[in-house]
């Protein structure tokens, strides 16, 4: 059978949890709790790559996104949080044709995918181990691995001109 | 269904999510978060497809590592803009940055 080590039931848990929690950070009304949702979101994405037997890509998605990127997102919530009283909006005018063509989109390539035909898929999920995959990277994809530190380098020192002090800015 | 197509339709439908939470919510942190969930959504697309299909051995798996590279630059210079704003206009409402100068 293609796709030969496809557990049916676990995919079911993490799609569940993961869409989920997707919906809890769309839809809850406190900052804080979007923030929670979301951490637990990346946490069952971090588990659905680790079923596709990409073991690599789910220890950086912990690593990345449960720590560095909610860590900062978290701190931004924490900086800026005062919204109450006249701000009890929580979405803007254009929810329900926002809503209506999100579905419509989902609905129309979820279509598209099962119609099309993908082809024959392997025997079982095939990921290259850590192994083969640091020597691509630092063989095959050495270049854009080399402009990727650049552009982190760049966003660093971006992030600390922008989010500095207004006093100290000439 | 094969196994593909049911991961690229949760790929799909947590993009879609993502998309709407961008498209509707007027808090700024949440449309970043929105909007890493619909680049975490296109990460599992990539990573779902490179699994399964022989193509370039790991290319689908380097390119969803550059993406998680990106999205943490994105987010890191998203924040930095949230909080030089929010210091110049003391909100964090989309629909009140209605003016795109310092």
């Amino acid at each position: 059978m293609p796709g030969g080590d496809f557990h049916p039931w676990l995919f079911v848990i993490v799609a569940a949890w993961v869409l989920v929690c997707a919906l809890g950070v769309v839809a809850s009304k406190k900052v804080m709790y979007s923030a929670v949702s979301m951490v637990l979101c990346f946490l069952g994405v971090a588990f659905a790559y680790a079923l596709l037997h990409a073991e690599l890509i789910a220890i950086m998605q912990i690593l990345v996104y449960v720590g560095a990127i909610s860590i900062v997102i978290l701190f931004a919530i924490m900086l800026t949080e005062v919204q109450d009283g006249e701000y009890r909006q929580f979405f803007n005018r254009q929810a329900i044709a926002a809503a209506v063509l999100a579905a419509l989109a989902a609905a129309a390539i979820s279509v598209t995918i099962v119609a099309a035909d993908i082809g024959p898929i392997g025997e079982k999920t095939l990921n290259p181990g850590v192994r083969e995959l640091s020597s691509l990277l630092f063989d095959r994809y050495v270049l854009p691995f080399e402009l990727v530190s650049l552009v982190l380098l760049a966003a660093m020192i971006g992030a600390i001109v922008l989010a500095r002090k207004e006093e100290e800015r000439r | 269904m094969n196994p593909l197509e049911w991961w690229l339709v949760l790929a799909v439908l947590l993009f879609c999510i993502g998309a709407y939470g961008v498209l509707a919510r007027r808090n700024v942190i949440v449309v970043v978060m929105s909007l890493e969930i619909m680049l975490s959504a296109v990460n599992i697309a990539l990573v779902a497809i490179a699994s399964f299909r022989t193509g370039v051995p790991g290319g689908g798996t380097v390119f969803a590592l550059f993406i998680m590279a990106l999205a943490a630059a994105e987010v890191t210079v998203g924040m930095a803009i949230v909080i030089a704003n929010y210091r110049h206009r003391r909100t964090v409402q989309t629909d009140q940055y209605d003016e795109l100068k310092g």
